[in-house]
């Protein structure tokens, strides 16, 4: 951490504990939840979002902008008050100088790396990050952000319906994996240059490839099931010849996605109606996963019955027989 | 003495054991889908999968030829359970199966070139026929085009009902197939019915 983030860090701590409302101003998860600091970092965002936001851009408060750059520093502050930083307030991680304009050079330096505020699961996330296919690949050029952008994302938990779980995260993936020209920025800083391979020819083997993608994850596929139950979705990116092609692996009453994508979805579930992997009844139907046992038990038994009376019905019709020959002769 | 009846044309007999390849073929796959474990042996499930697909199609081609086929030739007549008496003459053939066959006793309704089928037939091919089957194929299709499925049925996955519904009526016809089988050893001998099935020639 760099000296200015340590000076950060100490200001914000101070900054709370001497308002003397560090207990009621943050939720368990570190949340803000006091109204008088939410409404101080509303009105003060909104002095950012008065150029960094669609609407600023459309309407600069000054004329002198660079409208290029100012192009690609906008946000949209609807999808950061669904994100999981709702009610931060911006200079939390961007600094405090931005009261001028132009802004003093070099405050892209001063960002706040996330392990700031999220230390222990950096931890964590970094052993698992280094063994993954991005960190072998590009190394310091991957950061948290090149996939979670902190202004939009949200954590699953968070989000708890599956479907709108899998749309968040596969944006994620697809946006350099489907894109050649994102994908082509990093494939520059590698040593031999890599070629955007096409993601349905790579996926041809997986039946219904485009069905899967819009009711699971591909994080888990290309994931390994994390050894770390609190954060069961590891960040080892396995690359495709690691990758998970065994279907039962999901496609069981055993099914993974229980402890993965449907997680947090259990208690989304109106009922579980007798069925094995419940949390799925309500965003998808997976093939022997989504089982009713008391159904297949009826349906194996009937076909039991069926089998065993015919046997017992010929076994009759050859002794009968055998005795009405033996009577006529 | 027997005597030898042609009460089957080649269509109707090319027709019925394409359909009992495709059926069996798609019990086996579908099984194994729908029981998929690491633990059992079964059809490795991606392979399953293409099998199942691709004999699920050439079924519902199949079974537009049989529609198709029986409006042109007539034979769909022969699936109507004909009135008055019905409901007796099922019971007379079920008496039949549960009794008299053991007895030695000759079939209350033989296959005549105008009646194929007993009244128990009739009734039963046409459930199979005309009621489970095309249950099957039409939310085989709906899997086959998921977005076909409502978004949500009953405040579930819109595609659980319909996968539910073909697991049942699936599981129907391949339970009436395991008796449909089982029948067939009811001839003149117990080979007559299969070569009937062969041949188009029924003995009495």
């Amino acid at each position: 951490m760099t000296i200015a983030g340590w000076a950060r860090s100490l200001a914000m701590v101070l900054a709370f504990a001497c308002a003397g409302v560090a207990a009621r101003a943050q939720d368990a998860k570190g949340v803000v939840t006091d109204p008088a600091i939410l409404e101080k970092n509303r009105k003060e965002n909104a002095e950012c979002y008065g150029c960094h936001s669609e609407a600023g851009y459309k309407n600069p408060p000054r004329a002198d902008m660079d409208m290029v750059k100012l192009r690609a520093l906008l946000h949209d502050p609807a999808k950061f008050d669904g994100s999981n930083h709702v009610g931060m307030n911006c200079k939390i991680c961007h600094g405090q100088p931005y009261e001028t304009y132009p802004h003093p050079a070099g405050l892209k330096q001063n960002l706040s790396p996330c392990s700031e505020c999220h230390a222990t699961k950096s931890l964590r996330v970094e052993k698992q990050f280094e063994d993954s296919v991005h960190a072998k690949n590009l190394k310091d050029a991957f950061t948290c952000q090149t996939c979670h952008d902190p202004h939009v994302y949200k954590v699953a938990q968070k989000i708890g319906d599956p479907r709108v779980i899998v749309a968040q995260d596969n944006q994620m993936c697809i946006d350099c994996h489907n894109s050649d020209l994102r994908y082509s920025k990093f494939s520059a800083q590698l040593s031999t240059q890599k070629v955007r391979p096409d993601l349905d020819t790579l996926h041809k083997w997986l039946p219904n490839a485009r069905l899967h993608w819009q009711a699971a994850r591909c994080i888990d596929c290309h994931t390994p099931v994390s050894k770390v139950k609190s954060l069961q979705t590891s960040h080892e990116i396995l690359a495709k010849d690691k990758a998970e092609k065994n279907c039962v692996a999901c496609h069981s009453q055993q099914s993974q996605l229980a402890a993965r994508l449907y997680r947090y979805a259990a208690t989304n579930a109106a009922a579980d109606l007798g069925f094995t992997n419940p949390s799925y009844l309500g965003s998808a139907y997976v093939i022997g996963a989504t089982r009713n046992p008391w159904l297949d038990w009826g349906i194996i038994g009937a076909f039991a019955a069926t089998i065993l009376g015919l046997f017992v019905h010929g076994a009759i019709r050859v002794v009968a027989a055998g005795l009405r020959g033996r009577r006529a002769s | 003495m027997s005597s030898r009846e042609y009460l089957l044309p080649l269509w109707l007999r090319l027709w019925h054991w394409t359909n009992a390849v495709l059926m069996i073929v798609l019990a086996v796959t579908g099984a194994s889908l729908h029981f998929a474990d690491p633990e059992l042996k079964l059809v490795p499930f991606s392979l399953a999968t293409t099998i199942h697909e691709i004999a699920g199609i050439a079924l519902a081609v199949t079974y537009a030829f049989f529609v198709v086929a029986n409006i042109v030739s007539g034979n769909w007549w022969q699936y109507v359970p004909k009135p008055p008496g019905v409901l007796h003459r099922c019971w007379v053939q079920t008496r039949y199966y549960m009794w008299g066959i053991f007895r030695g006793e000759p079939h209350p309704y033989p296959p005549t070139k105008e009646v194929n089928f007993n009244a128990l037939q009739a009734v039963v091919y046409w459930t199979i026929m005309y009621v489970a089957v095309p249950v099957v194929i039409l939310t085989g299709l709906v899997f086959f085009y998921p977005t076909w499925a409502p978004e949500r049925m009953f405040g579930l996955d819109g595609l659980l009902p319909i996968a539910m519904l073909h697991y049942v009526a699936g599981a129907a016809v391949i339970l009436f197939m395991v008796a449909h089988i089982y029948l067939g050893t009811m001839g003149v001998r117990p080979t007559s019915l299969f070569r009937m099935m062969i041949t188009g020639w029924h003995e009495h």
